[in-house]
């Protein structure tokens, strides 16, 4: 049986990893905040397992041009967000991404022996996000890349998503997430990340 | 307004605009978020609510059975072993005929430990008295809320909304909640005549002698029964006021003509639809039927929804050990005793939040043999990826 079709007509399928503290979810949830701010229909939810500090975590956002039914995982992504590089010695990260996906990796070089062919952002995300939040923190850093190398959420939805989903976490955090995702992008849109 | 809400903050926003008084929880997994939520809500101020942080799942069953026979309009909401450890108390809201409105976040139960989403734990509770809607989305959580409390209190029955564990109650998904003022023209204020109070001394749970325990479990059954017209007035009210209906009893999905007809509970059926959609592109006469109100059982719905089909598929979450699949024995029954001999084939898949994907799905649709567990049921088939067997 073949079952590697498509699934729906999304638009986007997007899925992160991250180990558990890394505020994978907390970035598929912007990731989707940020689309439906841009006017799409989008979804994410977690990869569910036990919530431990340092396991492998996986997250998934769907944008799509209409409603999107479905509530299963994400097998076929066009794009896979890595925040620990490390990650990729013991999870299959790249399984089912498009042949023509790309990859927004926490890294300052592409590792070695890893699928070529695919599109690459690598950038210091932790050192970026250290900067500005004050611990070595990825994840809005690279959903700024991600932002910057597809266009497929504007910098202002994400920075207005970051304002509303971590309100609750006070001003000082909603700023330095937002400087956050803005040098991501930038440091992406001015070929300062490493692209392949 | 439209907004991207998880699917426990906006059963939680519900339920507050449903203005319970008394809301008891004890934490579990995937059902946490939602009392969370509401706890904060009642610290705020923003909901005038006692909020209990019950010692148990059982103590909290209890804490709202007492509330709502004090007249308090009341919330709970727990899943997998906890619902079972308040069986005993679900069972005795039941009888006592309390509307108590509650929310079951759908996970497997154990052993093997599981916490990830199917309906064995509701489903195992299909005795106790209990309405059950299962709902399919995050915006028909919401909405089932509101209209459960308005169905408990006209029918004086307890209803359970069955929300699939993490694959709604953790999704970020597109819902609108209404405003107060709409909730409250659409709710009225809880009025409960048989309320306990001081002033007009009464026993609440009395005992029941062999003469006369058969007529008062009769009159719980036709209860339940006459709550199927409640079910789906009260939804079309709802339509009328909101614009959006969830349901009623059941609800078809391109039936017209439809041959093949597949019939599921909950989220898992987004997916049915899609995969119907493209069968129905390749010009298949496939169609789909979902049960939303499990409890009562709406047998004259199915009946009248299934009397022409050639082929009946129950794909369900849940297994009855020892027995197979429930929604397909239980359909199997209602079918014959209509009349209509059409072989109802029993398909158990998505145990322990096995994906039920769109080309699992598509699978079932094209599967005809019916071999695998035993001689009635069948497992769905696992999801492939790059020629792999995928069982997450």
């Amino acid at each position: 049986m073949t079952m590697e079709t498509k699934e729906g007509a999304d638009l986007h399928d997007i899925r992160l990893h991250g180990r558990g503290g890394q505020g994978t979810v907390s970035a598929a949830a912007l990731l989707a905040l940020a689309a439906f701010e841009d006017g799409f229909e989008s979804q994410a939810f977690p990869k569910f397992g036990s919530e431990r500090r340092g396991a492998p975590v996986e997250a998934y956002v769907r944008i799509s041009r209409s409603v999107i039914r479905a509530h299963n995982q994400v097998y076929t992504p066009d794009a896979v967000v890595i925040q620990d590089a490390g990650l990729l010695r013991s999870e299959p990260l790249l399984k089912g991404l498009n042949p023509d996906g790309l990859i927004v990796m926490n890294a300052t070089e592409k590792p070695a022996g890893v699928d070529n062919g695919f599109r690459w952002i690598c950038l210091p995300a932790s050192q970026i996000g250290e900067r500005h939040i004050g611990r070595p923190l990825p994840n809005t850093v690279l959903l700024g890349a991600l932002a910057a190398g597809t266009q497929w959420v504007s910098l202002t939805a994400l920075e207005r998503a970051i304002t509303n989903h971590l309100a609750s976490k006070g001003e000082a955090v909603v700023n330095a997430n937002i400087e956050a995702v803005r040098e991501g992008y930038l440091f992406t849109e001015n070929d300062e990340a490493l692209i392949l | 307004m439209k907004q991207l809400l998880e699917g426990s903050q906006a059963v939680a926003e519900a339920v507050r605009l449903c203005r319970p008084q008394v809301v008891a929880a004890y934490p579990i997994t995937p059902q946490t978020h939602i009392i969370e939520r509401l706890a904060k809500h009642v610290a705020n101020g923003e909901l005038e609510a006692e909020f209990i942080n019950a010692e148990s799942e059982f103590g909290a069953a209890s804490i709202v059975l007492g509330a709502v026979a004090a007249g308090a309009r009341v919330f709970t909401a727990t899943a997998s072993q906890g619902l079972l450890l308040m069986t005993e108390v679900l069972f005795n809201i039941a009888g006592l005929r309390l509307p108590v409105v509650m929310v079951c976040a759908n996970r497997a139960v154990g052993a093997p430990i599981n916490i990830f989403s199917d309906h064995q734990d509701s489903m195992t509770l299909r005795d106790a008295g209990w309405i059950q809607l299962y709902v399919e989305s995050n915006q028909e959580a919401a909405d089932s809320i509101i209209q459960a409390y308005r169905i408990a209190e006209a029918c004086e029955l307890p209803v359970m909304v069955c929300i699939d564990g993490f694959l709604l109650t953790h999704t970020f998904e597109p819902v609108v909640l209404p405003s107060q003022v709409e909730v409250d023209s659409y709710l009225p204020a809880f009025q409960f005549a048989r309320s306990l109070d001081p002033a007009r001394p009464m026993t609440l749970g009395g005992g029941s002698e062999p003469d006369n325990y058969q007529e008062y479990r009769v009159a719980q059954h036709d209860a339940m029964e006459k709550s199927q017209a409640v079910v789906e007035a009260f939804d079309a009210d709802f339509e009328v006021q909101f614009g959006r209906a969830c349901g009623g009893l059941v609800q078809g999905y391109r039936l017209e003509e439809a041959q093949t007809v597949l019939l599921g509970m909950g989220s898992l059926m987004g997916a049915v639809y899609d995969v119907v959609d493209r069968l129905r592109d390749q010009g298949q006469a496939v169609g789909t039927l979902r049960l939303r109100c499990f409890r009562p059982f709406p047998v004259q719905a199915l009946v009248q929804h299934l009397s022409s089909v050639q082929r009946i598929i129950v794909l369900e979450k849940a297994i009855s050990i020892g027995a197979g699949g429930i929604v397909a024995t239980e359909l199997r029954a209602a079918l014959q005793q209509a009349g209509i001999m059409t072989p109802v084939e029993s398909v158990i898949g998505g145990l322990g939040g096995r994906d039920l994907t769109p080309e699992v799905i598509e699978e079932i649709f094209k599967e005809t043999a019916s071999s695998g567990i035993d001689v009635i049921n069948r497992f769905a088939p696992n999801h492939i990826i790059n020629g792999e067997a995928h069982h997450g």
